[in-house]
């Protein structure tokens, strides 16, 4: 019990599930019997996610958004990728340099500026998600790429490889397990965008335009039981994340503090 | 004494000289290593460069490494004395670098396939995992050796794509007596996998470094007429040693020896001044 509070301590593995079991507990008793009722009752979210699911289409809803979600990051994931090696090369620098300042740009001036230039609503929500994601995954890759240093470059040309073979050995496969956790970093942010251009784009459904919905029409357990739902996505995704590294990059964890 | 006699140069420093900003890191730095031969031994060559911290030891492994061009002067090695470039030398830094993400078996195989064709690379590799005691080690990635293992690593690695000359930076740096005395058995090891192997430590470890050598130069600062300090590490003839010369080099337990620490004393008087 009382590692569980000391610095930087390792509490057994029984110790800590049993911990994080009563964290979530208490909070699920402060939820329902908590006299200042702020959020709705456990039971009417609990209600409200069964007629979601059973009469509004909540799983069907839910798909559509990950597929496009899904779909933007694979885009966006390889432009990025493309952008940040790109950087071995000064010519290509300033574009790196000025994509990742770009994450500055808000959504709403750029959904404007894409539904000019393009005709479908989709085509719209698409390059938004991928424009958006993009920017902000060359700033995260660039910046591990900016990690490698002078003992590691030096290292691959003392074997004799060519200046692209050492950059190939040292930054894209020996940084690529970090790339990853960009990747699994970002996609946060694409969920994030995905429920507003959902809203502005409401021909093809998702879950955010079922959030929008929920929220227009003041059903709070809605909202919460939708929220509960993407966060429980996120996890998952996460987790899946996690698990691609622990299994294609085994070697990722070794030197962390755990 | 033993008896020795020299054969071609396999390592040459002309006039090395490199300035950063406007200030002189190393000034006028020439030395050569030459092949010395032992009769019926088939064993090559371990010099050192010694200098104290802050004087440019590591700029002067990057430049002996092809990986830093001099301002001025020029590095020529192997038997052909070709201009150094990056990968004619093998150098093992200070922290031992390996590619993190490969195995230990991958990281010496990678190194392999840089000189030999597909089969005989994993030959080599095979081999090196034997002959540095590493076999059992082999699908370990970087992060799970040992130091001793890592260094033992790093130098087979250097060695499986390298031509004979393997520059050790700092080898004995923050390593307890028992790493230092394993450490000096790699060295020799190395030496007598081939004649033409040449073992280069730059170091600021002076009686380990002294003892292992049986060439050693010593990088300091000269004075100008007026007593001033002239900028630049550079090496005098005075600091220029030959310890085989000498009667100091090759001997198991040197370090014992009245003769050793007389000189290692005399070093130590020739940093202070």
């Amino acid at each position: 019990m009382k590692e569980l509070f000391s610095p930087n301590a390792r509490p057994r593995r029984v110790v800590f599930t049993t911990m994080v079991a009563a964290q979530i507990m208490l909070l699920l008793l402060l939820w329902a019997f908590y006299p200042m009722q702020m959020l709705p009752s456990l039971g009417a979210v609990l209600r409200a996610l069964s007629e979601l699911t059973t009469s509004q289409g909540l799983i069907p809803e839910l798909w559509a958004s990950m597929t496009t979600a899904l779909q933007s990051l694979a885009v966006a994931t390889g432009l990025a990728l493309l952008i940040s090696y790109l950087t071995a090369l000064p010519f290509f620098r300033p574009i790196a340099y000025a994509a990742s300042k770009m994450r500055y740009l808000t959504l709403t001036g750029l959904t404007f500026f894409m539904a000019i230039l393009l005709s479908s609503g989709h085509e719209v929500k698409l390059t938004v998600l991928i424009f958006a994601t993009t920017v902000y995954l060359v700033t995260g890759m660039t910046s591990v790429i900016l990690t490698t240093t002078q003992e590691e470059m030096d290292h691959a040309r003392t074997l004799g490889m060519s200046e692209w073979r050492s950059f190939w050995e040292v930054v894209v496969l020996g940084k690529l397990d970090d790339m990853l956790e960009v990747v699994r970093q970002n996609f946060a942010i694409i969920w994030t965008m995905i429920t507003l251009v959902e809203t502005l784009y409401q021909s093809e459904g998702g879950i955010g335009l079922l959030l929008y919905k929920q929220n227009r029409y003041l059903h709070l357990d809605g909202v919460v039981a939708i929220q509960l739902v993407i966060l429980a996505t996120g996890a998952l995704q996460d987790y899946l994340f996690g698990l691609l590294r622990r299994v294609f990059f085994p070697y990722s964890e070794l030197t962390t503090a755990r | 004494m033993t008896p020795y006699f020299y054969k071609a140069p396999v390592l040459t420093l002309e006039g090395i000289s490199m300035t950063f900003e406007g200030e002189v890191i190393l000034r006028d730095i020439n030395a050569q290593v030459l092949d010395v031969c032992r009769p019926d031994m088939n064993q090559g060559q371990v010099v050192g460069f010694y200098g104290r911290s802050g004087m440019g030891k590591s700029v002067l492994c990057r430049i002996l490494a092809g990986l830093m061009a001099p301002t001025t002067g020029r590095v020529l090695v192997g038997e052909q004395q070709e201009p150094v470039t990056p990968g004619a030398v093998g150098f093992v830094q200070q922290r031992y670098p390996l590619f993190n993400h490969r195995t230990l078996h991958d990281n010496l195989l990678v190194a392999a396939s840089r000189k030999y064709a597909p089969e005989e690379a994993q030959q080599q590799t095979e081999t090196y995992l034997e002959r540095f005691q590493l076999t059992a080690h082999r699908k370990k990635y970087p992060a799970h050796l040992s130091g001793g293992q890592r260094q033992r690593a790093a130098i087979a690695q250097q060695l499986l794509c390298s031509d004979h000359l393997i520059l050790l930076d700092e080898p004995f740096s923050g390593l307890d007596v028992a790493m230092i005395g394993e450490v000096k058995k790699i060295i020799l090891e190395v030496t007598t996998m081939d004649e033409l192997n040449t073992v280069v430590i730059v170091s600021h470890d002076i009686a380990t470094t002294t003892a292992l050598c049986d060439r050693l130069w010593l990088l300091g600062y000269e004075r100008d007429t007026n007593g001033q300090l002239i900028p630049g590490a550079t090496i005098t003839a005075d600091h220029q040693y030959n310890l085989a010369e000498m009667g100091l080099a090759w001997h198991e337990n040197v370090e014992a020896e009245p003769e050793f620490a007389r000189f290692v004393e005399h070093i130590k008087d020739e940093i202070r001044m």
